[in-house]
């Protein structure tokens, strides 16, 4: 019991850095329609960027914080020079670009830092508490809360905010938005800053466990787009969940399921989608979206 | 310049060319350096692989980032069949039949969603490839990866092992390109380009979306079986290294530069996914990834038809310094009807045309 209950805690822990992933891709979606391959490089690129200001001797929430704000600056200016050039084109095209953004950050990380693994100090100790008899690591604990929060943060700025009543407005009907007198243009570079935020925030919580490498975050990408799929691009709260299901799901599998282990897990969520790309072709949460020609 | 044009689409002209470029291919492998042969041999290879991914990508509009996953599969059933005393005609034929099975079986489940959906199931191939291939040893050979001789040429024909290996890739792939052309011209290259332009309207004409999805997605993975053989051919070993996800990456931004929706550009992008990291990697390693991330970019933005359009776009660029210097200096003549030279040229792009001058893409007034 005490095993198990330590794997589930884990588990929401690195579901929850899949959540944050996921959410930002969806972000993205909602705003432009294209899916952001690059979104996982971005965020590693912004962990390294905290990694200098760290070894600059900044305190580490300080070179977090630093790291946060360049990474929004990054996205929105990924937006306005790469990404709007192809929005309203072929959706191939934008994801082809995202592609080669991905490359190029990759790239980019590995000319300044080299592919060897970096050490990234945790945010949070290494202790860890006795929940109900379980031994339950605090890091694993405060990851799972920090992401926890942040959504809440989001929530709130999307529902109660003017800003985001206005991006949900450029989302749902950037047309519309525009006659309206919305900057529509600016208003998706502050979307993509806001995904470039979020995954981020993931790359720093995750990467002390993962140690920096330039496609530190290319399985949790994975992980993120399969949340993506299960929980239906239209819903925030559906790939949070999927997320997290698929983090507690994954770690349980690999210690109770011999046969596929931890070097296997990853396969387990794409067992899953396809068995309900079968049975439900939308994802969980997903509205059936219509095409009209 | 235009009656250069008008002789080249002349049939007669492309059948002396076809048997002259023939003959060159045929010829070429005794007189050049066993250096070089290998060389167009890794070309041909990846040629047919990127081929496959353009059928998919290029021409029906499904991206597909998982292709390399089936080059390793069918290197890897080449192996296992070599290894195992099989006939190698029945060895191609089963890297064949297996990855086509199983892209059948990943497209009937990916191209239920949308688009984009089958980007996101397929890369996973790849990142779950890797460890499945590590796990499976008793087939794979693990980590280690497994080798199988096959290619080294026989007594009889004098040849050396790299002349030998040159006619072996060379056949498949010529045939292999044969095949697509034919394909991508006749019903079914019309039904891919229907759905790739809209469902909806292919869906309306008869065409269904999803069964021309899954067709695509098959035939790409066949390819991509067959590459893994010539892959194995050349190479004589395979690991899970094979099939890595920055591999197919990399296969897909050759499709894209070479030039998506062409046949042409399938061999240009085998060319470039061999070249550009060996002169990249000669100069330093780290750079192999920021100069492909930058290549692939500046293709998208500069060139969007890929290396393949680059003559038709300075022969437009030519007409219109001739045009504007007509009209400078008062002669009369305009400029030709664009039609006129663009014999060949693939009709479509998956990158809209304007892309090119790209002024309008930028102000996001119109809806969609």
């Amino acid at each position: 019991m005490g095993t198990f209950i330590q794997l589930v805690v884990d588990g929401l822990a690195t579901g929850s850095i899949y959540a944050a992933l996921a959410l930002a891709i969806v972000l993205v979606n909602q705003a432009t329609g294209l899916i952001n391959f690059a979104q996982g490089g971005m965020a590693v690129l912004s962990a390294y960027i905290a990694y200098v200001f760290v070894q600059l001797g900044l305190p580490l929430i300080l070179a977090i914080i630093i790291a946060i704000v360049l990474s929004f600056l990054f996205g929105a200016l990924v937006e306005r020079f790469l990404i709007r050039r192809f929005e309203r084109g072929d959706p191939d095209t934008a994801v082809v670009v995202t592609i080669g953004l991905l490359t190029l950050v990759t790239g980019i990380c590995a000319v300044l830092w080299g592919y060897n693994n970096l050490g990234f100090p945790s945010l949070f100790p290494l202790t860890s508490v006795e929940i109900l008899g379980a031994v339950v690591s605090v890091r694993s604990l405060a990851t799972a809360v920090t992401i926890v929060v942040i959504m809440v943060v989001l929530q709130l700025l999307f529902l109660r905010t003017k800003l985001g009543l206005a991006l949900r407005a450029v989302a749902d009907n950037p047309a519309s938005a525009a006659f309206s007198g919305l900057p529509v243009g600016r208003l998706l570079m502050v979307g993509w800053g806001l995904a470039a935020t979020l995954g981020a925030i993931a790359g720093v919580l995750v990467a002390p466990q993962l140690t920096l490498t330039p496609g530190m975050l290319d399985t949790a990408l994975v992980y993120a787009l399969a949340a993506v799929i299960l929980g239906g691009l239209t819903s925030p709260i559906g790939c949070v969940v999927a997320a997290s299901a698929i983090g507690v799901l994954e770690n349980l599998v690999a210690v109770y399921v011999p046969l596929i282990g931890h070097d296997l897990k990853i396969a387990v969520p794409f067992a899953l989608i396809f068995v309900i790309l079968i049975v439900r072709p939308q994802g969980l949460f997903g509205r059936k979206v219509v095409v009209r020609v | 310049m235009n009656a250069v044009a008008a002789t080249a689409r002349r049939p007669w002209v492309r059948i002396v060319f076809a048997a002259v470029v023939a003959v060159v291919l045929i010829v070429a492998p005794l007189a050049l350096p066993a250096f070089a042969n290998q060389t167009l041999v890794r070309i041909g290879v990846y040629a047919v692989a990127v081929l496959g991914l353009n059928i998919v990508m290029g021409y029906t509009g499904q991206v597909n980032l998982g292709q390399i996953f089936f080059v390793g599969l069918g290197a890897y059933v080449t192996a296992y069949g070599v290894n195992h005393g099989w006939n190698i005609l029945l060895v191609f034929a089963a890297a064949c039949a297996v990855a086509g099975v199983v892209g059948l079986l990943v497209a009937l489940a990916a191209a239920r969603l949308g688009g984009l959906a089958i980007a996101m199931v397929t890369i996973a191939l790849p990142i779950v490839g890797v460890p499945l291939a590590k796990r499976l040893s008793e087939f794979t050979g693990g980590s280690q990866g497994i080798s199988a001789r096959f290619t080294d040429a026989p007594d009889w024909s004098g040849l050396d092992n790299d002349q030998w290996q040159f006619y072996i890739v060379l056949l498949v792939a010529a045939a292999a390109f044969l095949l697509a052309r034919s394909l991508v011209r006749g019903k079914y290259g019309r039904a891919f380009a229907a759905v790739r332009e809209n469902e909806a309207v292919a869906a309306s004409m008869g065409i269904s979306p999803y069964r021309t999805k899954v067709l695509a997605f098959t035939i790409a993975s066949i390819f991509g079986g067959a590459s893994g053989f010539l892959y194995l051919a050349a190479v004589q070993y395979t690991s899970p290294e094979t099939l890595s996800f920055g591999h197919s990456i990399s296969l897909l931004a050759a499709m894209v530069i070479g030039g998506a929706g062409s046949i042409a550009g399938s061999l240009l992008g085998g060319a470039y996914y061999v070249f550009v990291p060996q002169l990249t990697n000669a100069i330093d390693p780290n750079l192999t990834t920021i100069s492909q991330g930058a290549i692939l970019l500046a293709v998208l933005f500069l060139l969007p038809g890929g290396l393949v359009s680059l003559p038709r776009v300075v022969r437009r660029l030519a007409r219109r310094t001739d045009a504007a210097r007509g009209r400078s200096t008062g002669r009369s003549t305009a400029a030709p009807p664009a039609q006129t030279s663009e014999q060949n040229a693939p009709a479509h792009h998956p990158v809209p045309d304007s892309a090119l001058d790209g002024h309008e893409q930028t102000e996001r007034q119109d809806g969609p």
